[in-house]
């Protein structure tokens, strides 16, 4: 899981400033775009309303004039002496008093009228010829004309006229003064209002041509140019917007101002305003940057942070507390986030390792557990060629005898408690470092002694069986409890984990099925067990189709020397290895149960040919050897009953054999079989007896009819004084209980005799004869007989 | 003087007696309407014979308003102008009538002005322009200002013909009172007048 951080890392850094510049930048262009329209806008509305002011200010500047004309002319009309000079007809002080008041003001048209508004006189000097044509108009607007005065043309140039009354005290004549207005007036206005002026009088029929103007050069000429209502004016660099003022219009003509305001005067404030916009933008720009590369970068490193924490975790390191789980913001949330995931997967991995590694009901590590520490070991000393004997480590395999019979018959909780109480005493051992105890499943412990070899682990293992001894108390009931264990030892017998712990599994199953309570592990062995799988399928092959051989081997009755009865045998006559000995297969069979098909397979044989044994005397009986399993089958009786009834044999011609051990692997039931099968008339009889630790008691409480001396007893009895008077109480004690004695393994004459000295009933053995095939018996029975009973005291 | 006027009107009555009539002459302006504060006066020869000044005529300053705003005198009489108000006045007069000016006094100025010649003086005052009264100067001793009815009665007038004029203040500046013949005989009559031209 690689990220590639540090490219993501500077491409998302980089992803963000360049979305958030690109968003300023957008914002700024909006602005840029509004900011100028809306400059346009109102620079257009400034100037429109510039010019709109120009225009009242421009007659509001005529409407001052005329009013210091008016009040000029009124001073004059005011004026006594005048008054006087009018009344006394003095024409020559009356043209002169208009000349001086009218020089006063700037008027240079001064004249009285009378009061039908006919001419009286003008002012010294000036000609009347120019305001004549003018009196007709005055008089029509006469007395009602306001302020402003009246704007007429005098010789194309437009004069301001004001209309005074002369009172006396009534109104015996009008004062007129008239006022041109020309560059001086217009040059005031420019001063007021950063305006241009051009004045435009027109007289009927005519173009109209500029009186006066605060133009200059080619401003001039292009007006000039231009048509009698221009909206703008170019000239070079700029543009004049115009505003034409109509002054006035008369039969005279018109006259009219033209206000021009600069374009480039009203826009310059709002291009400083633009140019500072552009400056902020950039400065924006910059900072924006700067601000987001270090938002980014507050964002991205405890992102990448967290990357390498969560590839962290990602390599099972859960001990690494995340940075950043302070901060106050989304990213310390998903610090603190990852965080308590971090803490979580850490302790779902504990307890997944627990689940993995410990067994539930026991509390012991399992079988993985034990594994990894036989691994860890081996591992550890793999490369230590000393002889050390720390290097040394031998593992125990033990497995419950008969569990799961414990586990069938007192219920699965039960079977727990006692595997629990069995985990109870392994542990109770003084373990040494390195040392286990492990479960590895259902009745199956395993130990690890480190340090130790084959000698010290057989040691180990005899007091564990020894602590078996006692007998596991439980819901009131006294159990006894086996095991069979093997042992495997490291270097010695593999240096690799799997296969020392199968040669350990080896080595417990042929203590099993040699019921030798521990075995070390040997080489032999794993032919044997490599054979097992194929043994079971090869031998259900071998019932199919008639491999097996039933052998008998004859016991004769001791006192007559007579044959009366034979021990029924298999023998396996395999196709390619030959005849198999009943070692490398009957504990096989026992072990995996096919031991019950073997059975029925002997007894099935041994009923067939029943009627066809014929040993010259009567009532021949056979043996045939039951095994534990047989004893707990609850079929077992009726199966026997059914091949009775098939060959039409009675069940007295029958011994059944039954070992000490097979008894006591359950008791209870085996007595309950036993006395149904006693009852059907078979006879019964003790395998194997001394070998075991049952009591007389106990098999007296059995309905058994025989007592069969373990052979390794009688073998021994003529070298092992013991050995003798433990047949011999045997012998005694028997007979004492009512039962027949049958020694087996008689391998010599001196036994023979010793035991017909001691009144043993019947004898087995190689010297009368081994096994021989059934349908040889007959003959060799009937030869025995003859032979002895014409010569009573001759020997084999 | 007294004596003069008792005298007068001693004569008057005693002299024409037998032939003296009473003439109701009523003023009306263009629309028909009543026309009061108009002057009335009969001029002939003989009434010129009679003309006599009188005494005691006065053109008071009260409030800066003349006092009367039309006053009428014969030809010859002197007429005071007691200034009653606290400012001065300059009352002046340009008309051909009477030409004076009485500058700035206050009281009543120690020289009447004498009105020698029949005629209309428009009188102001420099110093109040709104100032403005009316001398009118005939050579009758009949006359009379019309009423609030616009009725003017002229009484005592011996029968004869005579022009009856009648002047007003609102007619155009400098016009002559409007005139029109009118014979009187010995007995009351009566007369109508209608004045055109009056300014608003």
């Amino acid at each position: 899981m690689s990220l590639r951080w540090p490219q993501n890392h500077w491409g998302l850094t980089s992803r963000m400033v360049a979305l958030s510049l690109l968003l300023l930048l957008l914002v700024q262009a909006a602005v840029f775009s509004v900011v100028r329209i809306s400059i346009e806008e109102s620079a257009q509305r400034q100037l429109e309303q510039e010019l709109q002011v120009g225009e009242r200010v421009w007659r509001r500047l005529l409407d001052q004039n005329a009013q210091k004309l008016s009040q000029g002319a009124a001073l004059l009309a005011a004026d006594y002496g005048f008054k006087d000079a009018v009344s006394s007809q003095d024409e020559d002080t009356i043209r002169s008093a208009l000349e001086n008041n009218g020089r006063r003001i700037g008027a240079t048209l001064t004249a009285l009228l009378d009061t039908s508004m006919a001419l009286r006189a003008v002012g010294e000097g000036q000609d009347a010829t120019k305001i004549l044509p003018l009196l007709g108009k005055l008089a029509a607007t006469g007395t009602q004309q306001g302020q402003g005065g009246q704007i007429a043309l005098v010789g194309g140039i437009p004069y301001q006229f004001v209309l005074v009354p002369l009172k006396a005290p009534v109104v015996v004549g009008w004062v007129l003064m008239g006022f041109p207005i020309n560059q001086k007036l217009l040059d005031d206005m420019r001063a007021l209002s950063d305006m241009h002026l051009a004045l435009i009088s027109q007289t009927p029929g005519e173009s109209g041509s500029v009186v006066a103007t605060t133009l200059s050069g080619g401003a001039l000429k292009s007006l000039n140019a231009l048509n009698d209502n221009p909206r703008e004016l170019p000239v070079p660099g700029d543009v004049l917007i115009a505003r034409n003022v109509k002054l006035d219009a008369g039969a005279f003509g018109t006259v009219r101002t033209l206000l021009l305001r600069s374009m480039n005067e009203v826009v310059a404030p709002f291009r400083l305003a633009q140019v500072a916009l552009a400056w902020i933008t950039a400065l924006g720009v910059v900072m924006f940057a700067v601000g987001s590369i270090f938002a980014a970068r507050r964002v991205t490193t405890p992102l990448q942070s967290l990357v390498s924490a969560a590839e962290m975790m990602g390599r099972g390191r859960y001990d690494m507390p995340m940075e950043f789980t302070d901060r106050k913001d989304e990213i310390g949330g998903l610090a603190m986030a990852f965080d308590a995931m971090r803490i979580n997967i850490g302790a779902q991995q504990d307890q997944i390792r627990q689940l993995a590694y410990w067994d539930r009901l026991t509390g012991l590590p399992n079988r993985a557990q034990f594994r990894e520490a036989v691994q860890a070991h081996i591992l550890k000393f793999a490369q230590d060629g000393r002889g050390n004997n720390d290097k040394n480590m031998a593992i125990i395999m033990l497995d419950m005898d008969r569990f799961k019979h414990v586990n069938d018959v007192l219920g699965y909780s039960f079977g727990d408690q006692l595997l629990i109480a069995v985990a109870k005493r392994l542990t109770e051992r003084e373990m040494r470092v390195g040392d286990m105890v492990a479960r590895l499943g259902g009745d199956e412990f395993a130990v690890i002694l480190s340090g130790s070899d084959a000698e010290t682990a057989v040691a180990v293992a005899q007091r564990i069986a020894k602590s078996f001894e006692a007998p596991l108390a439980l819901e009131d009931q006294n159990v006894d409890m086996s095991a069979s264990m093997g042992i495997a030892c490291f270097p010695q017998h593999s240096q690799d984990v799997d296969t020392l712990l199968s040669r350990a599994e080896v080595a417990m199953y042929a203590a099993k099925a040699r019921t030798t309570l521990m075995q070390v592990y040997d080489p032999s062995l794993d032919s044997a067990s490599t054979q097992t799988l194929s043994m079971l399928s090869e031998l259900r092959q071998a019932v199919a189709q008639g491999e097996l051989r039933l052998f008998l081997q004859p016991k004769i009755a001791l006192a007559s020397n007579v044959v009366v009865a034979a021990e029924a045998l298999v023998r396996w006559q395999h196709p390619e290895r030959g005849l198999v000995p009943p070692l490398d297969f009957i504990p096989f069979a026992e072990q995996t149960g096919f031991v019950r098909e073997l059975t029925n397979w002997v007894f099935r044989e041994t009923a067939r040919l029943f009627k066809s044994l014929d040993s010259g005397a009567p009532n021949l009986r056979v043996a045939i050897n039951l095994s534990t399993r047989d004893l707990l089958d609850v079929d077992f009786p009726a199966r026997l009953d059914h091949m009775l009834a098939e060959y039409d044999v009675p069940a007295e011609g029958f011994c059944l054999e039954i070992t000490e051990s097979a008894i006591m692997d359950d008791p209870q039931r085996a007595q309950n079989t036993l006395q149904i099968l006693s009852d059907r008339g078979f006879k019964l009889s003790i395998d194997d007896f001394g070998t075991g630790y049952s009591s007389l008691a106990y098999l007296k409480s059995l309905p058994v009819d025989e007592l069969k001396i373990d052979k390794s007893f009688v073998m021994k009895m003529e070298s092992d004084e013991d050995d003798a008077k433990i047949v011999r109480s045997t012998i005694d004690l028997a007979h004492n209980l009512g039962l027949t004695v049958v020694a087996e393994g008689v391998e010599n004459a001196l036994i023979w005799d010793k035991l017909k000295a001691l009144d043993c009933d019947e004898a087995q053995g190689y010297f009368m004869s081994r096994p021989i095939p059934a349908h040889e018996f007959s003959a060799w029975a009937r030869a025995w007989n003859e032979r002895h009973h014409t010569q009573p005291s001759a020997k084999a | 003087m007294k004596t003069t006027l008792s005298c007068l009107l001693c004569w008057a009555a005693v002299s024409l007696p037998a032939y003296a009539g009473t003439i109701r002459v009523h003023v009306q302006d263009e629309h028909g309407k009543p026309l009061p504060d108009a002057i009335v006066f009969l001029e002939s020869r003989e009434a010129k014979l009679l003309s006599k000044p009188i005494q005691g005529a006065e053109m008071a300053q009260v409030n800066r308003q003349f006092a009367p705003r039309v006053l009428v005198v014969p030809t010859g009489t002197s007429v005071t102008f007691p200034n009653r108000d606290t400012v001065r006045h300059h009352v002046y007069s340009f008309s051909n009538t009477k030409k004076f000016e009485l500058k700035l006094f206050a009281g009543t100025p120690a020289n009447p002005v004498v009105f020698d010649r029949a005629g209309i003086a428009v009188l102001g005052c420099n110093i109040h322009d709104n100032m403005a009264a009316w001398v009118v100067v005939v050579d009758t001793p009949f006359y009379a200002p019309s009423d609030a009815l616009g009725f003017a009665n002229l009484t005592d007038v011996p029968a004869g013909n005579y022009r009856l004029r009648v002047w007003h203040s609102r007619l155009a500046v400098g016009a002559p009172a409007i005139e029109q013949p009118l014979t009187v005989p010995p007995a009351t009559t009566s007369a109508s007048v209608r004045l055109t031209g009056l300014t608003p």
